[in-house]
């Protein structure tokens, strides 16, 4: 819905990695001004270095740099960085406060910053979410062959591409999906889930809107989690069970799609026959009469 | 009224700097509802410490109605505490705040989850440092009392807020629980914390707020000047102490103007939170 949405509105020049990055707006914060404070570094002993100096460098370094406002973006590049770094630390460690506090130790900043994050671990889960798809809408971007596949095919390649980024935290999976079933966080995983279904059928490409819209992407959306919790269980060299696993489901939805449309048609017959009886009827009885 | 347009339009900035700085020359100066000298008011306050260090815990739970323990877990809570950190808090008198975060840093569930492959197996450090002696004596006591007198993770600093001994880019996380209304000059005490931050350091200030819901704001004023100056004169034997109080929190300023103050200083996602109704106030921020 997004990306067939934006797409309709801006046009064909638009790009959605823009649209996945969006800033949060956080309703009781401040932008700052930067503040040089560091540079007036006092050594230890020096405390009682007159107050007076250190006041008027202050002021000058206030209305220096009143002008140059540090942009809230670069926080939250920091954040972003601190949480790429935290990935690597997950297989180990699992989504949890210690892979982040070992992630911003990586980084070079303390441990603290952890605790700003709301609902830490989910916010881990997220970003590693938010990154999959991005991963998923480069990789379709640069050129992924579709042309000569099926429909059922494209799907199956394109979930199947999602699922493999999955590979290497496969052991700490199931953590992350129950973190992500925790009411508070349920919004924004069911938000994110949202979007990977909708993004997935607009590249197999389908621009439908109706309520057909709807179907597709829960089915879309039983078929993905169905093959991503089988995955978990699944010791077959390379996963090979999974992928026939998913074929088959992909099969399956794309055959009740068929059997719906059928059943539709067959309904429609049944109904102009019956309404030609009964015409047919009736012209008999004016006949009669 | 042609003039006063014009004032509004090219004097409202001068205007801003010019209340800002008087508001901070105005809290520099006041005592409570008196004005003082600068240089005085920090004596003043040291007095007034001095007088109600003894009774400063119970008079904390009556005023309060033991709701200043919820708060403090809850500063604690926001803080996240983990293992080798090194924490400062900051006109920690008594102690409350710093014995909380050395329980959820040593708690058995803590311990438990460590991992043994920690590589940096450094010794949390919480430093306590106030400007009045007499406080650090009683948290040291209290210390005491709970086995922790010669426990290496808490170290009580006499020290001053406005300049900290610490070095530049040490601690993990500062916090100031009920203090920072009773220092001279607020935005220096805001810039010590900038300083010894390290990168990525929290920034959580818990402080008696203003209240702007109507009705429960008459109650509280009422409460403020007429039942707690009685309670400091009953229990701690001192009113005037008391009076100080509730009269400086009305003298400090509101949460926007405190949390741009801290913006100011250089910090990074400035946010608090309300509780009660804006009686109390956790500002928090990241240096980064």
């Amino acid at each position: 819905m997004f990306r067939t949405a934006a797409r309709r509105l801006l046009g064909a020049g638009f790009t959605t990695s823009r649209l996945l990055r969006l800033p949060k707006p956080r309703p009781t914060t401040i932008i700052p001004y930067s503040y040089c404070t560091s540079s007036t570094e006092s050594p230890i002993g020096n405390q009682s270095v007159n107050p007076n100096q250190s006041d008027t460098a202050r002021e000058e370094g206030h209305r220096r740099d009143e002008s140059s406002r540090k942009p809230r973006a670069e926080f939250e590049e920091e954040q972003a960085r601190v949480l790429a770094a935290s990935l690597r630390h997950v297989p180990r460690l699992g989504w949890t406060e210690e892979a982040m506090i070992a992630g911003s130790r990586d980084v070079g900043v303390s441990p603290s910053t952890v605790g700003s994050f709301s609902r830490k671990e989910a916010a881990l889960v997220e970003y590693f979410m938010d990154d999959c798809l991005q991963l998923l809408i480069d990789r379709v971007d640069s050129g992924l062959d579709l042309q000569n596949l099926i429909p059922s095919e494209r799907v199956s390649k394109l979930v199947s591409i999602r699922l493999e980024m999955q590979i290497p935290y496969v052991s700490k999976w199931p953590q992350a999906l129950s973190i992500q079933a925790h009411p508070v966080n349920v919004p924004t995983s069911f938000k994110q889930r949202a979007m990977l279904v909708d993004e997935i059928w607009h590249t197999v490409g389908d621009g439908a809107s109706d309520l057909d819209w709807y179907v597709k992407r829960t089915v879309l959306g039983g078929v993905y989690s169905t093959t991503e919790i089988y995955m978990l269980t699944d010791d077959s060299p390379e996963y090979r069970d999974t992928w026939a696993f998913l074929d088959d489901r992909v099969k399956d939805a794309f055959d009740l799609k068929k059997s719906i449309q059928e059943a539709k048609y067959f309904a429609q017959d049944i109904g102009a026959g019956v309404g030609k009886s009964f015409q047919g009827l009736m012209n008999v009885h004016k006949g009669w009469s | 009224m042609a003039l006063r347009s014009i004032s509004r339009r090219f004097g409202s900035r001068i205007l801003n700097y010019r209340s800002s700085v008087a508001s901070l020359h105005s809290h520099a100066t006041s005592f409570g509802f008196q004005q003082v000298k600068e240089e005085e008011k920090s004596k003043l306050v040291g007095n007034v410490f001095t007088n109600v260090a003894s009774s400063y815990d119970i008079m904390n739970d009556v005023m309060s109605g033991g709701l200043h323990r919820l708060w403090k877990e809850r500063l604690v809570g926001k803080l996240s505490p983990f293992a080798g950190m090194k924490h400062l808090d900051v006109a920690g008198g008594t102690g409350d705040v710093a014995f909380r975060i050395f329980d959820a840093v040593n708690s058995v569930k803590r311990r438990a989850l460590r991992k043994v492959d920690e590589d940096s197996l450094e010794e949390t450090q919480i430093y306590v440092c106030d400007i009045n002696p007499n406080m650090l004596n009683v948290g040291k006591q209290r210390a005491a009392e709970r086995g922790l007198r010669d426990n290496k993770s808490l170290v009580w600093v006499e020290g001053d807020a406005e300049a900290l001994s610490f070095d530049d880019n040490s601690m993990d996380g500062y916090t100031i629980a009920f203090g920072i209304r009773n220092v001279t000059h607020i935005e220096k005490a805001l810039a010590e914390a900038y300083r010894v931050l390290k990168r990525g350091g929290r920034f959580l200030c818990l402080e008696l707020s203003h209240v702007d819901i109507p009705v429960f704001k008459d109650v509280y004023d009422l409460y403020s000047f007429k039942v707690i100056p009685n309670l400091g004169e009953l229990i701690a034997g001192d009113r005037e102490s008391y009076q100080y109080l509730v009269e400086s929190v009305r003298r400090f300023p509101p949460q926007e103007k405190f949390a741009t103050m801290i913006a100011d200083a250089g910090f990074e996602k400035v946010e608090y939170e309300n509780l009660v109704g804006g009686v109390v106030a956790i500002h928090s921020a990241i240096k980064l």
